[in-house]
């Protein structure tokens, strides 16, 4: 029986291993024909002479991704609006969580209950009515507009994931500020904030990737090329009808690197802060 | 006296006849400042939640019972757009299709996203470099993987045909996304691309939390490896089952990005769905109130799922 054991978990072990290299190449090679194309030059992306791997590798896609378009302008876009948005959902996700976690008030299992529900619901029900209210606040077209929508995805999450952590910072440590003449708004900020550093990691990573991967808003609320953030700028690329593969490829695997540099560095406390309830499918 | 009656009772009473004298009216202070500075710090995100997800929300619904067009004052038709829509053969079509494409897509990222975690659970040297390469999909741009994959796709010179034809796997052309046939499929195999990486972090956190002796023990009762998954590993990753595959099937049915950058819902509304026929009915077409009936006609079903997920994102709390 032993035997048979140990037979079977090699055969495990050789199932897996092969799986592994299967799901490998499956996860992998778009990200290979992405690289691949953006090294190429014209001649062996299209017709009959195109190749499975750059032959002679040159980096002429990028110099006319940055000389004739206006990715630039789009990167700085999409980093102006990331940015600010990770900045605010961080500022008002610490405030309400500390509310929610600390203070006792009627009405508080309602808020937190209507948090929740409020970042489940999704973006596509409401882009048509939150149009109108775009317009009517002037913020049609401008960096503002697109960092205040998505601050209704991000402030419901950074909320909610902040109340949990701050929950579990231990309550006579904070008594203790109070004790020696600390204000509320003190012991947040020397007692529970340095103290909540990887929750405040992971909502920095996912503020920051969802705006900067954001679509759907980011097309429907913004017309202007000065706006454009990376996301729409691309899917323009195509329409436009002429096809760019070679830059356009240079464009998505550059601007594929700041999510995937972020996910790099948070990943540990990323997957913690997944399992806490999990984010984005 | 009074403890022997009732104890605890008896003590209970003692306190709240006392209270007013001594606590009471300190603590209703501090607790009134603490209502006030709580309300002053969450004001900010509630005005966030009221101004950008609950008005629209309800301006959602009551623009789905008008026939508004962008730029024209609309006109109350009560459910018209909604019973127009039940007589529509696009509509129909479309409501087939968001069921096909949600269940096939959340089905398959759930064996690959499981088969992915149970893979990288085994001991194995390097594992901590494989997960990260296996989980980058998730950190991409979905438009970017969308793009990718129609290049991947395209006819004439992407990597599919251009491969398969270097290989004289084929002779023909194969037009990946132009052919009623196999467009489902490969805007699907896109959604399962991008999204099983989600599915493989959740499952392999529950994974490893698993207390190892409880294979030991299931081992020397003679449990096979098989019989070890279903009666210690499926139980044990039960929740997170549930939640994962109900939060994916929300983003699943809404996102509209996969469709409208691969297929455009073509060929012949093949691969259409609800929230890319909403949009284009919206934006293209410029009737907003459709557009609106349109999303709304599907949120019925994700209501329940919504509230089965709040009660348990909201479990270790202690409400």
């Amino acid at each position: 029986m032993g035997r048979t054991t140990s037979g079977s978990r090699r055969l495990l072990k050789w199932v897996g291993n092969t799986l592994l290299a299967v799901l490998l190449v499956w996860t992998l090679l778009p990200f290979y024909w992405m690289i691949a194309t953006s090294l190429k030059a014209d001649r062996e992306i299209y017709g009959f002479e195109a190749t499975l791997y750059p032959h002679r590798p040159t980096l002429a896609a990028y110099a006319r991704l940055f000389r004739t378009t206006p990715f630039v302008k789009y990167v700085r876009n999409s980093t102006i609006i990331a940015v600010g948005n990770t900045l605010a959902s961080l500022a008002l996700g610490c405030l309400g969580a500390y509310a929610l976690a600390r203070l006792r008030f009627p009405g508080r299992s309602l808020i937190a209950r209507g948090l929740v529900v409020t970042y489940l619901v999704p973006p596509a029900l409401l882009f048509i009515p939150l149009f109108s209210v775009m317009s009517f606040l002037r913020l049609i077209d401008t960096h503002q507009g697109l960092i205040l929508a998505y601050l209704s995805f991000s402030v419901p999450f950074s909320t909610w994931l902040l109340m949990g952590y701050f929950r579990s910072v231990p309550l006579e440590l904070e008594e203790a500020a109070l004790v020696d003449g600390c204000t509320r708004l003190g012991s947040l900020i020397r007692v529970i904030l340095p103290m909540s550093l990887p929750a405040l990691a992971v909502v920095t990573f996912f503020s920051f990737t969802q705006s900067w991967n954001e679509f759907l808003y980011a097309n429907v609320f913004v017309n202007s090329v000065e706006v454009r953030t990376i996301t729409t700028g691309l899917s323009l690329f195509v329409v436009e009808d002429v096809f760019f593969w070679g830059p356009m490829m240079g464009a998505s695997f550059l601007s594929t690197l700041p999510p995937l540099i972020m996910y790099l560095i948070f990943q540990r406390w990323v997957v913690k802060g997944l399992t806490l309830g999990a984010v984005k499918g | 006296m009074a403890i022997s009656a009732g104890p605890r009772q008896a003590f209970r009473g003692d306190v709240l006849v006392r209270a007013p004298v001594l606590g009471r009216p300190r603590r209703s202070t501090t607790l009134r400042q603490e209502g006030w500075l709580a309300w002053g710090l969450l004001a900010p995100a509630l005005l966030v939640i009221l101004l950008l997800v609950a008005y629209p929300f309800f301006a959602a619904i009551y623009l789905s019972l008008q026939d508004k067009m962008v730029g024209a004052p609309g006109r109350f038709v009560g459910l018209d757009n909604y019973l127009a829509l039940f007589r529509d053969d696009v509509f129909l079509r479309t409501a087939w299709n968001s069921v096909v494409y949600t269940g096939v897509a959340v089905a398959l990222k759930f064996v690959l996203g499981l088969t992915m975690a149970l893979i990288l659970d085994q001991p194995r040297r390097y594992n901590n470099v494989f997960r990260t390469l296996l989980f980058v999909p998730w950190a991409v741009p979905v438009v970017i993987v969308a793009l990718n994959w129609r290049w991947i796709y395209d006819d004439l010179s992407g990597f599919l045909n251009n491969f398969l034809i270097t290989f004289h796997l084929t002779s023909d052309i194969i037009s990946w996304l132009a052919d009623p046939r196999l467009a489902m499929a490969c805007v699907i195999a896109v959604v399962v691309w991008s999204g099983t990486p989600f599915y493989s972090m959740t499952f392999l956190a529950g994974l490893q939390a698993i207390p190892k002796e409880l294979y030991e023990a299931a081992e020397i009762d003679g449990a096979s490896t098989i019989q070890q998954f279903f009666f210690v590993t499926v139980p044990r990753l039960k929740t997170i089952f549930l939640t994962t595959v109900m939060l994916s099937t929300i983003w699943t049915a809404t996102n509209l990005q996969f469709v409208l950058i691969l297929t455009r819902g073509g060929p012949g509304n093949r691969t259409e769905i609800f929230p890319h026929l909403a949009y284009t009915t919206a934006l293209g077409a410029r009737r907003l109130g459709m557009g609106a009936a349109i999303s709304l006609v599907f949120f019925p079903l994700l209501v329940v799922l919504i509230v089965l997920l709040t009660r348990r994102m909201l479990r270790p709390a202690d409400e």
